[in-house]
């Protein structure tokens, strides 16, 4: 489904990712750990297409066609979507107007009918009580004054109701209480199927007890630099990233064994 | 004076003296006004540059055009709004176009020269004595020269749930010319009424307007300010106030139209206790520049003043924000805030933002601020990470920026109006089809 080939971007002038390899097959879910300022969310934010970040090199399809080559738009409605690290206030555009107006542009974009106001509110009620959502929050400006659990929760909500091919989730389990944690790790398992891939950016083992995921890479400076299956997440957790630079880490066969 | 800037003034002066309307029998005051205003107008010519109100805004381009007296029109087919209203056509009264049912008991509109006709004794407390800002050129030439304008008035204690309606059209029609129309709104102790100027047009023309409103003690007036003039035209608009003890005056000033548009209000905060709020929102493109001038005179305790001035500007256009506040010394307990904030959509387009505040007691609280700021990279982003397209995501963040401003509008079928109005006016606005 998504096949990343030694991809190098810059940020400020300044290299960020530095030969990055990732293959992910419609089905998996793919943990990246790695230690702060390794590059995840640089690497979440060029798989989305944001501007910011220059690519200078490497390659990246996703279902055969150049993912690099979209505009951000483009790859949401090919099917890719990004849970924010840091979702973005946007005050005077509504929550609920925003949700219908992208879920209706998707559905535009594919030539597939829009729905109207009504219909759209009835499936949006519906999958906000998947994430458990207040209603209220339908008619406030998209994460404007939510708490940071809150903005997690609209991340998953509109995950659910555009349903991606592709979901990158950066550190969806940040700042959430435990209750939190459960409702969102729900919502994603929701989610799961045959058809759909996931990336999950997390510090923590804790999201990997709720969503299991097939294989595990660890990132640092800027590459992948060991993967394994869950095992290594509690390795991880156990050890801590310094045993990662000493002993020098497996080819992570799993995911590079591929051409 | 330049040559061309003579040519301005003459054209007036001629214009002027040549058309029937030339006052003969007009009330001894109303002949003495005009003869003050004119001598006014040639003493201070159109403002340079160098004034002090003027500072940001060039008049050259008015002062090169020669603008004749208005033409005779008929009532263009505009959507008018709902009754009661008074509709001027090219600063004349348009009786056939106007529609007063529905108008409450203890509420009066009419023109304002049948009035100076009729019953000059009900004009003559009030006009020239709420527009009273020295050597202002502008509203002078106005005094000089109005024809006709809407004369407004509410019985003490009246509460008007009607919304009336002025209406200004401007034909366009071979030979620039320039209309002049001046109200006079007065409004009785306690009285509540919510009044709408609308400006409209199409063409390249001048509107000179000039509203005075008196507000007796207690008196409540939301007043909406929509100006949607021709494309090629000159606005000037001048809005003063005169406040009684404990009224309350909120104003909407929607400016959208005109090559240059200025709008001035000036509100006297004369008695204790009132309070003003006072909104703006300019939208331009183009080569549009679009002016206001708020200015606030605090000259009695207690009294409160609100601005929230907002401009969207794109292509090469220019927004222009003045706010001056003036707290007398006897204005002990005067609490007074100004924000001005600006979106601009482009490279080439610019704003002056300059609050001016003379404070002259130590018992105040005052505050201004603003921004000038862009589309945030950071949210564009996230709308277009969702699946929406990037003319789509920029015209949401405009409408974001400014649709507080519009929300403001009571009226509820003027608010839909400008809102459609004011999205027409968004690069990408057709794709707002849900906000509109
Ligand atoms: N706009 C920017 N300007 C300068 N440096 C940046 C910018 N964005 C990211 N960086 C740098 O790039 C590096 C990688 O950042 P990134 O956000 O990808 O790390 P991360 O692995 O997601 O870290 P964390 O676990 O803390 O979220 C960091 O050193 C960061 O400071
Ligand atoms: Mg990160």
């Amino acid at each position: 489904m998504l096949s990343i080939q030694g991809l190098k971007a810059s940020v400020a002038e300044r290299d960020i990712l530095h030969g990055l390899d990732l293959e992910v097959r419609a089905g998996e879910v793919h943990a990246i750990m790695g230690p702060n300022g390794s590059g995840k969310s640089t690497l979440a934010g060029v798989l989305a297409g944001r501007e910011t970040y220059a690519v200078t090199a490497g390659k990246v399809t996703f279902e055969g066609e150049d993912l690099l080559a979209l505009t951000p738009e483009k790859r949401a409605v090919r099917g890719v979507f990004l849970a924010f690290q840091y979702p973005v206030e946007i005050p005077g555009v509504g929550n609920m107007y925003f949700l219908r107006t992208a879920f209706n542009a998707l559905r535009r974009a594919r030539g597939e009918e829009e729905l109207d106001a009504m219909d759209f509110l009835a499936l949006a009620r519906e999958r906000m009580k998947l994430v458990k959502m207040d209603p209220s929050f339908a008619n406030r400006s998209v994460n404007e004054g939510f708490s940071g659990g809150e903005k997690k929760r609209n991340e998953i909500l509109q995950m659910a109701v555009l349903e991606p091919k592709l979901a990158i989730l950066d550190e969806v389990d940040s700042g959430l209480d435990i209750d939190a944690l459960r409702v969102v790790a729900d919502g994603v398992n929701a989610l799961r199927s045959p058809e759909r891939a996931m990336i999950v950016v997390t510090h923590y083992q804790r999201l990997l007890d709720y969503i299991r995921p097939d294989h595990v890479h660890v990132m640092a400076n800027g590459r992948i630099v060991t993967s394994g299956g869950p095992e290594l997440a509690l390795e991880l957790e156990k050890r801590g990233y310094g045993w990662i630079e000493k002993e020098p880490p497996a080819r992570p066969a799993a995911v590079e064994a591929r051409p | 004076m330049t040559l061309a800037e003579q040519s301005f003034a003459d054209q007036l002066e001629k214009g002027a003296a040549g058309v029937e309307w030339r006052p003969t029998g007009e009330p001894s005051f109303v002949c003495a006004l005009r003869a003050a205003g004119r001598d006014t107008f040639l003493r201070t010519k159109l403002p340079t540059l160098k004034h002090e109100d003027w500072r940001y805004t060039s008049l050259a381009g008015l002062a090169a055009q020669h603008f004749g007296p208005a033409a005779r029109a008929l009532v263009p087919a505009a959507d008018l709004p709902p009754a009661p209203r008074l509709v001027f056509v090219n600063g004349r009264f348009a009786p056939g176009a106007t529609d007063l049912s529905g108008l409450p008991t203890g509420v009066r509109m009419g023109s304002l020269a049948l009035a100076l006709r009729e019953r000059p004794a009900a004009v003559e407390p009030f006009m020239g004595q709420v527009a009273t800002a020295r050597d202002h050129a502008f509203g002078a030439l106005n005094t000089g020269l109005f024809e006709d304008g809407a004369l407004v008035e509410l019985e003490d204690g009246v509460p008007c749930a009607v919304t009336l309606h002025l209406v200004f059209l401007t034909t366009a029609s071979g030979a620039l010319f320039a209309a002049h129309p001046r109200n006079l709104v007065v409004v009785g102790k306690g009285a509540r009424a919510t009044l709408v100027e609308s400006y409209r047009g199409a063409g390249a023309y001048l509107v000179n307007a000039v509203t005075e409103m008196a507000l007796g003690e207690g008196a409540q007036v939301e007043h909406d300010r929509v100006q949607e003039d021709g494309q090629q035209a000159f606005h000037l608009g001048l809005l003063q106030v005169s406040q009684g003890a404990r009224s309350r005056f909120t104003g909407q000033s929607i400016a959208l139209g005109g090559q240059l548009a200025r709008v001035e209000a000036r509100v006297l905060l004369g008695a204790e206790g009132a309070a003003c709020d006072l909104h703006g929102l300019y939208v331009g493109g183009g080569k549009q520049v679009l002016d206001h001038l708020v200015y606030i005179d605090h000259a009695s305790p207690r009294c409160v003043s609100r601005e929230v001035f907002k401009g969207v500007l794109d292509g090469a256009s220019r927004g222009v924000f003045a706010g001056r506040v003036h707290v007398r010394e006897g204005a002990q307990k005067t609490d007074a805030s100004q924000v001005n904030s600006n979106l601009l959509l482009s490279e080439d387009a610019t704003v002056d933002t300059k609050p001016q505040l003379e404070i002259l007691n130590d018992d105040v609280k005052c505050s201004h601020g603003g921004t000038v700021g862009q589309i945030r990279e950071d949210q564009l982003f996230y709308l277009r990470s969702r699946g929406v397209s990037e003319a789509l995501a920029r015209a949401m963040l405009t409408w974001a920026f400014a649709s507080d401003m519009v929300q403001r509008v009571g009226p509820e079928e003027l608010r839909v109006r400008v809102r459609r109005a004011v999205t027409g006016r968004l690069a990408n606005g057709e794709l707002l089809r849900e906000v509109a």
